[in-house]
């Protein structure tokens, strides 16, 4: 049986089209939020990990420029992911299980405002058949659609009511980049992107960052009030092969949400990495989620999507409405590659 | 410490009305639907740096790979046979275990049925064609799985589930997945392809993606001085001077604004050098020995490395030496190479030469200490 582990502090920035500063200075700032929040000294935290990807910012080595952000004086105990954060929170927590440290800070960041993602994300593919042909995520988005709909597993109105409400919720929160209350009759009125999919199906091109401390049992209640409680973590990937995939489905999510148990039922809330509004559908379905989970009320990475954060930062929201009432248990879900090809999830509960 | 009003907000932001949550240095969020338009923030775009990144990556290609991509220079399509199935493209295990497979390719296509589409309206420039394409999944004849590939076809309406397409091979075919594309079927024309000499083992692809930013404000007002003939750093934690600064102090882990800017001396003390003797190779232009020496100008607590010095002579150079930069006229100065990633700061190309003050050397244990 895992060691309970909390979370104890979560922090973001805003989602800017382009942030015109630094990836440290993002960093540093959420830290700051993080240990002033707790009111611990930094040097107390004993083992930070970091997510982010250096091919954003086309920087080599710009992970390591990132270490300013957290603050390497005195020296750090730290490691790093070339993945979303939420896959950082995933070595944090298997390392506390070790049971020799007690706390440990998560990082993520990702400016994807300098490059152009559809350029870079085709290298996440098969260097051999997919890479060379420029074989996009957005591309792929538009053919897990297409497989939605020609499956009879959705309509291009599912997806439009997923794009519609997940703006309008993005207008409650204060992080987001693009939120607006647009109706879905006006968005089926707008041009094909990449059919079946419509601009607004994808999400935007964003910068920023987030961060989250965790720690165990009696430190967690040392360092807040309310701790919120990571009841199970795991992650499970797919094929780097399309051909080998069905799109309409999420094998990976079904099996991550089997090994933890997950009783759908029993969520107030999830927190979806949908990054293309088709990916909505194939979650709700995979994870078998009900009238009673409300998805996404934050808007989702539909509304403000800064790689290498988005997941962590879904796992964070879930915490805060947990940690404010809410909520009493949630799913923080996060994703990598193109059509949902890794996914891991995260359950979160309060104190009784 | 330095003022607090530079920290971020102390509190972990509640979900309020928009705007409210995040510190001012941060600008509010925009709402805006153009996703994937150059909206949003203003930005002050009067340093845009712009830059290539570059990997070519050479790769072995194996018993299975190897073969496929030779097919494909040849005009033919390979599949692989995994028990009772035929995979295309092929693979080098059996997905569902993992066991190696035989390299028993077999022949599939040329043409095959559209299981799956996406009209493309606005492709990528690394996309295999420069006009509207669908990518499709494409089952082959005799394979079991599909291939993702690009349809080249008269427009959105002229593709559909099920519809049938044919390979068609470029000209110029390098032993490489874009050798090949598709049309439908009808669009289809015969072609003689002769095939190339020897087996296609190694696969090269270079990755080269161009990135556009600007230089952060803090590093605008440093290019800025260095095109004024001025060195700018910014006071950071124990009174010391950052060259460049970083707009962002990482020991009192404060952020810095333009009331942090210190115009430091132009003359400084040698720290440090080394003479380069050229050595021949591809692009060498230098032909002389040369000093590079490193150089902490007055008040900083940061050197300048790499400061090429043509004009002295090299057994008259010393470690405390002390030296002037003379600036290059105005309309000479260039900062091309002034960047955001202060790993490896440049001073661009401002410096006319460094000469000597004539002032007596710093005695070596009177060094000023660099960051």
């Amino acid at each position: 049986m895992a060691e309970d582990i909390a979370i104890v502090a979560f922090a973001q920035t805003p989602c800017y089209r382009k942030y015109n500063d630094s990836e440290p200075s993002m960093i540093l700032g959420l830290v700051n939020q993080i240990v002033e929040e707790v009111e611990i000294d930094r040097h107390e935290i004993d083992f930070t990990i970091a997510g982010s990807c250096d091919y954003l910012t086309g920087r080599a080595f710009a992970f390591i420029a990132n270490v300013d952000g957290y603050g390497a004086w005195p020296p750090v105990y730290e490691s790093h992911v070339e993945m979303d954060g939420a896959w950082a929170l995933f070595e944090a927590f298997v390392r506390l299980q070790m049971g020799d440290i007690d706390s440990a800070l998560i990082v993520s960041s990702g400016k994807s405002s300098p490059g152009a993602p559809r350029e870079i994300f085709p290298l996440q593919t098969d260097p051999y058949v997919g890479a060379p042909l420029g074989l996009d995520p957005v591309s792929v988005a538009g053919l897990q659609a297409r497989a939605l709909l020609d499956s009879g597993k959705a309509t291009e109105r599912d997806f439009a009511e997923v794009v519609s409400r997940s703006r309008r919720d993005g207008l409650s929160n204060p992080f987001a980049q693009v939120a607006k209350d647009v109706s879905v009759d006006t968005l089926l009125k707008e041009p094909y992107y990449c059919s079946p999919l419509r601009k607004h199906d994808l999400p935007p091109i964003s910068d920023g960052a987030s961060a989250m401390l965790i720690a165990r049992g009696k430190r967690a209640r040392e360092l807040c009030e309310r701790p919120v409680w990571i009841r199970g973590i795991d992650h499970r990937i797919e094929s780097h092969h399309l051909g080998l995939r069905d799109l309409t489905d999420s094998p990976s999510t079904r099996i991550a949400a089997r090994n933890l148990g997950l009783d759908a039922g029993s969520l107030d809330v999830a927190e979806l990495c949908v990054r293309y509004s088709p990916e909505e559908i194939v979650l709700r379905q995979a994870l078998a989620l009900g009238d009673g989970t409300r998805i996404n009320p934050s808007g989702g990475p539909l509304c403000g999507h800064p790689v290498m954060t988005s997941g962590l930062t879904r796992v964070g929201e879930v915490a805060r409405r947990i940690r404010n009432g809410e909520a009493a248990r949630g799913l923080g879900h996060a994703t990598s590659g193109p059509a949902l090809q890794q996914n891991l999830l995260c359950v979160l509960e309060g104190d009784a | 410490m330095l003022a607090a009003k530079h920290a971020y907000p102390r509190r972990w932001p509640e979900s309020t009305k928009r705007g409210t949550g995040p510190d001012k240095i941060l600008p509010p969020p925009v709402a805006d639907s153009s996703l994937l338009s150059q909206q949003g923030v203003v930005i002050m775009a009067e340093f845009p740096i712009s830059f290539t990144l570059e990997y070519p990556y050479t790769r072995t290609l194996g018993p299975v790979i190897g073969p496929f991509l030779t097919a494909l220079r040849d005009g033919r399509i390979l599949g692989i046979r995994c028990g009772d199935r035929v995979l295309c493209p092929p693979m080098e295990f059996d997905p569902d275990t993992g066991e190696t497979l035989r390299p028993d390719l077999v022949e599939v296509g040329p043409s095959g049925t559209v299981e799956n589409w996406t009209w493309v309206a606005e492709p990528s420039r690394k996309h295999p064609f420069q006009e509207p394409f669908a990518f499709a999944q494409v089952k082959l004849d005799g394979a079991d799985t599909t291939m993702t590939h690009a349809v080249k076809a008269v427009g959105q309406a002229a593709m559909s589930t099920g519809m049938r397409v044919r390979a068609q091979f470029r000209e110029e075919r390098t032993g490489s997945i874009g050798d090949v594309y598709f049309v439908p079927e009808d669009d289809a024309r015969d072609q003689s392809i002769a095939p190339g000499e020897g087996e296609v083992e190694i696969s090269t692809h270079l990755i080269s993606l161009t990135y556009d930013d600007t230089l952060y404000p803090h590093a605008a007002r440093y290019a800025q001085g260095l095109l004024d003939g001025k060195f700018i750093g910014q006071r950071i934690s124990g009174d010391k001077i950052a060259i460049p600064g970083k707009g962002y102090d990482a020991l009192a882990r404060v952020m810095l604004t333009e009331a942090d800017d210190v115009e430091l001396a132009t003359t400084g003390t040698v720290l440090s050098y080394t003479v380069l003797t050229p050595v021949k190779y591809r692009g060498q232009t230098e032909t002389e020995p040369y000093l590079s020496a490193t150089i902490i100008l007055d008040g900083a607590g940061q050197s300048l490395t790499q400061q090429d010095i043509r004009n002295i002579p090299l057994d008259e150079f010393r470690v405390g030496m002390r030296l002037r930069a003379i600036f290059k006229p105005a309309a000479e100065r260039r900062v091309d190479d002034v960047d955001n990633d202060w790993m490896y700061p440049s001073i661009g190309d401002v410096v006319e030469r460094w000469e000597p003050t004539g002032e007596p050397d710093v005695a070596l244990d009177e060094l000023p200490e660099s960051m």
